[in-house]
């Protein structure tokens, strides 16, 4: 296939960039409901996309199944992106690989039988079942993937990458009379069958977890000072600062650009963000990103400092920076937009004991239902919280939210935890990709005067 | 995918093959200026199986390569493992009358003609607000849907699509907002210059900002943002979650659980809205029209063979496959929540203090299955003595709609399709929790 990909990126003659993705995904998929076995899905997706940037005119992609006739398809795609309006847009060109990247797993999860996937997920799920009478829905979920993808550009790039991924969740739906509880956690990672083997206490803990947020307290809105857990924290830099930080927000909004200049005061001292696309083993790495960047770390805000921010190949030639290799994409049917790697708060100094002390009071906000963001403004939900009193973790509380303004937001931080951890789980969204490996990390953080919406 | 069906039938096993075909075209600009056309086509299948213990497996692939008999092999080798159902796959209707929704105009548009479109709508937002930047998509498509089972039967549908998405963006130093407005129909019959129409009052309402207090107040949901309640009463009526008792409407059937005001109904029919079919993912006939809450009351969920197997009802046609790699889900086709008698400017003359909520941040984070939902205004608008006054920042809405649906106060006569499948008009729930930062 390599030799072939090297003729198709000759056939450019005008100066165009192209790009070229072969994929081949192989996905399994197990959900027991109740301890049974509700569905079964082996997949197989095999495509492609060829993605032309006329510097002249503007950029043309095709998405198709199979990979068949890439030579007409490229052809095509020249001739098609020469008729299209000009937007003023280049690429920053990079330099030529020659890489084939093949991954080594511990237990390879291609080679464990369905029996032996499915008689795993089956103990977890008497695990669940076992913990209360008030447990009416339980749910343990399993998928992996397994992505052999060629990419190839007019650089005269060509890299062959393998991408393994695997992913457990537990669900628990626990009732008391009419109130109704959903926990939900679980794990994930570039890794093998070994990743989601031994996770019996996690199975144990969510079903645990439903039946107490039973009796928790609804929390009531208002204003409070806020300790937000690893967890939380990360989804919070990710959300309300991250997507901020993709350039394709910025390339051409001079206002927003004015607000965004790097080094400007944006953040608390305390505050150092990074993205980190070449940390090992994590979901979100990868050598190169997906226009065959080399990925990096990325400072973002350095001690209150913004001082970076993340690019493709394109952003970066409208910006004049240089490329960060964060051009992504879901898989072939979607073409590479500027996204996060892996991205976190980096550990400051205090303990959490340290930050707790003191907040007089004041709400613990722990993991995460859900998070969004409309530039300034974003939301996010904690699974669930601990009220705080007089520097005491107490009363378990739930069904709130928590919402702001980013920029009011990032200089109220006035305590960053030494326990820094990375979180794996769950995906990220931005336009019509949805489920991208975001991987999160951050210490203990707190926030002075958070606005909480609740019951 | 007949190879499948008969080599289903040869060896006697029960099952269907669903195929969808997709092939879409989209305009982007950004910023103003064209970004780029993209051409998208994605085609493949989902198998399911029930072996002869009468257990299920599946199998999706867009991969056409393998044989039906080694496919078949492999997905029957799963089915061991599989649930037990109580359900079979079932004969299909013959749908004489019954005619494909495309439209040539949209199944063969050309990217100019998609082009052009773009560059008016811009250029028209730009007249009245140069300062303002504007992404804009134009997309149009063709989806075909096939189903074979094996009694080697075979139903097929195909519908066009038709989208037109603006986003515009304001940045001011200390004030950044982002209005998004859509329109989806599957013919070219939209009617883009009200759609610019709408968008411009709502850039207009928003240049003034205006504060509101924490408390209770009277809320106007416009047809966006009445989302906000209907999404969790969208997870209750689902009738797997009802199977698993996640729902709180299990039990509730008959049962008058809302504002008398408040009748929601389902009309799988209605020609070039989206949601429409003649028959579900599954090979359910849809009905002509079915009430889902009436005059308050519920009256139907939404069930597919397997959910309505389980809880021992007839399937409603409403098992729906989000792709051929998805197996059928309770989902519905279109949507109309009964519009009222008043004009939507009556509805807010009599709001002392109050708020117009059109789009939210955060939909479906909060516990929805028990019905509450906790989002952030988007975007949103003070009303005051019957005036509104200017666009809300930092405030929150909260509440559980099984209790805020029963205080439905007046509904609009005005409506309008949201996403190609809802026809939804404005709603006046009073009171509404709101939050406010200052």
């Amino acid at each position: 296939m390599e030799e072939v990909l090297a003729e198709l990126v000759k056939l450019p003659r005008a100066g165009e960039y192209l790009e070229i993705r072969l994929e081949k995904i192989r996905s399994t998929r197990i959900t027991l409901q109740n301890s049974v076995v509700e569905r079964i899905r082996q997949e197989e997706d095999q495509g492609g996309y060829v993605r032309v940037l006329n510097p002249k005119t503007s950029w043309w992609f095709h998405t198709f199944g199979g990979w068949d006739n890439l030579q007409g398809r490229v052809e095509e795609a020249i001739r098609a992106s020469s008729t299209l309006p000009a937007s003023e847009t280049n690429v920053t060109r990079g330099e030529s690989y020659r890489e084939k990247i093949e991954v080594e797993l511990e237990q390879d999860f291609r080679h464990q039988s369905l029996d032996q996937k499915i008689a795993l997920l089956a103990e977890y799920s008497q695990i669940m079942r076992e913990v209360s009478d008030q447990i009416i829905n339980y749910t343990v979920e399993y998928q992996d993937r397994f992505q052999e993808i060629y990419l190839a550009n007019t650089d005269g790039s060509i890299v062959y990458l393998e991408k393994p991924d695997i992913s457990l969740s537990f669900t628990a739906v626990a009732k008391q009379g009419d109130t109704l509880e959903i926990y939900r956690n679980g794990v994930a990672g570039k890794a093998g069958f070994e990743k989601v083997r031994g996770q019996e206490l996690l199975a144990q803990e969510v079903a645990k977890k439903a039946v107490q947020l039973l009796s928790a307290r609804s929390m009531k809105g208002g204003k409070y000072d806020v300790i937000l857990d690893p967890v939380l924290a990360g989804v919070f830099i990710h959300e309300a600062f991250g997507h901020l930080s993709e350039s394709d927000f910025l390339y051409r909004n001079q206002p927003l650009q004015s607000i965004m200049s790097l080094g400007k005061p944006i953040a608390s001292p305390l505050l150092s963000v990074f993205d980190n696309g070449n940390e090992e083993g994590l979901r979100g790495s990868s050598p190169f990103d997906d226009e065959l960047t080399p990925t990096q770390k990325t400072y973002l805000i350095k001690n209150g400092i913004l001082s970076g921010r993340l690019h493709s190949r394109e952003t970066s030639f409208l910006m004049r920076e240089t490329p960060t290799g964060n051009a992504r994409a879901i898989n072939y049917h979607f073409s590479p937009i500027v996204r996060m790697t892996n991205t976190g708060i980096e550990a400051g100094q205090q303990s959490k004991e340290e930050l707790l002390q003191d907040i007089d009071r004041g709400l613990l906000a722990v993991e995460y239902l859900g998070g969004n963001t409309a530039l300034e403004l974003f939301t996010f939900s904690p699974s669930y919280g601990y009220l705080i009193e007089k520097g005491q973790v107490g009363e378990m509380v739930k069904n709130f939210v928590l919402s702001g303004n980013l920029f009011d937001t990032l200089g109220k931080i006035d305590g960053v935890g030494n326990d820094f951890r990375w979180t794996e789980v769950g995906g990220c969204g931005k336009g019509s990709q949805i489920g991208l490996a975001t991987p999160t990390g951050s210490p203990h953080l707190r926030l002075r005067d958070v606005l909480i919406g609740g019951d | 995918m007949y190879e499948l069906a008969r080599e289903l039938k040869s060896r006697s096993l029960e099952g269907d093959v669903f195929t969808r075909k997709i092939r879409a075209k989209e305009v982007r600009y950004q910023a103003d200026r064209f970004a780029g056309f993209e051409i998208r086509e994605n085609e493949g299948y989902g198998l399911r199986v029930i072996n002869p213990e009468g257990k299920i497996a599946f199998y999706a692939s867009s991969s056409f390569e393998e044989s039906p008999q080694a496919v078949l092999e492999r997905t029957l080798a799963a089915s061991q493992y599989g649930d037990r159902v109580k359900f079979h796959i079932p004969s299909y209707p013959s749908l004489v009358d019954w005619e494909n929704l495309v439209d040539p105009r949209v199944q063969n548009i050309k990217e100019t003609e998609m082009i052009e479109l773009g560059e008016y709508l811009i250029s028209r937002i730009k007249e009245e607000y140069p300062q303002l930047l504007v992404d804009l998509t134009v997309a149009a498509g063709l989806e075909e849907k096939s189903l074979f089972n094996h009694h080697q039967e075979k139903l097929s549908y195909a519908q066009t699509f038709f989208q037109v998405g603006v986003s515009v963006n304001q940045t001011k130093e200390g004030d950044i907002v982002e209005i998004f407005s859509e329109r989806n129909w599957g013919n070219r019959e939209l009617d883009l210059d009200q759609f610019l129409q709408d968008i411009l009052l709502k850039i207009e309402l928003s240049q003034r900002i205006s504060e509101i207090s924490s408390g209770q107040y009277p809320v106007v949901f416009t047809p966006e943002g009445s989302i906000t309640l209907l999404l969790p009463l969208f997870y209750g009526l689902n009738g797997k979650n009802i199977v698993f008792g996640r729902s709180p409407l299990g039990e509730k059937m008959n049962k008058v659980i809302f504002s008398p005001l408040f009748s929601l109904l389902e009309r799988p029919k209605e020609k070039w809205a989206l949601g429409s079919c003649p028959f579900d993912d599954e090979g359910v006939v849809t009905e002509q029209e079915k009430p889902l809450i009436e005059a308050g009351g519920l009256k139907n969920c939404w069930w597919d063979l397997w959910s309505a197997s389980q809880k021992q009802v007839p399937p409603s046609g409403n098992g729906f496959r989000s792709s051929y790699r998805d197996l059928p889900q309770p989902n519905f086709t279109n949507l109309e929540v009964k519009n009222g008698l008043r004009d939507r400017e009556t509805l807010i003359e009599e709001i002392e203090e109050g708020l117009i909520v059109d789009s939210v941040l955060g939909l479906g984070q909060s516990n929805i299955a028990a019905g509450y939902f906790s989002c952030n205004i988007h975007l949103g608008f003070v009303v005051r003595k019957g005036e509104i006054q200017g666009r809300v920042k930092n405030v929150m809405i909260s509440g559980n709609i099984y209790q805020d649906l029963k205080n439905v106060k007046e509904i609009s006569r005005d409506n309008r399709w949201v996403g190609g499948r809802m026809l939804l008009p404005y709603l006046l729930v009073d009171p509404i929790q709101v939050e406010a930062k200052n």
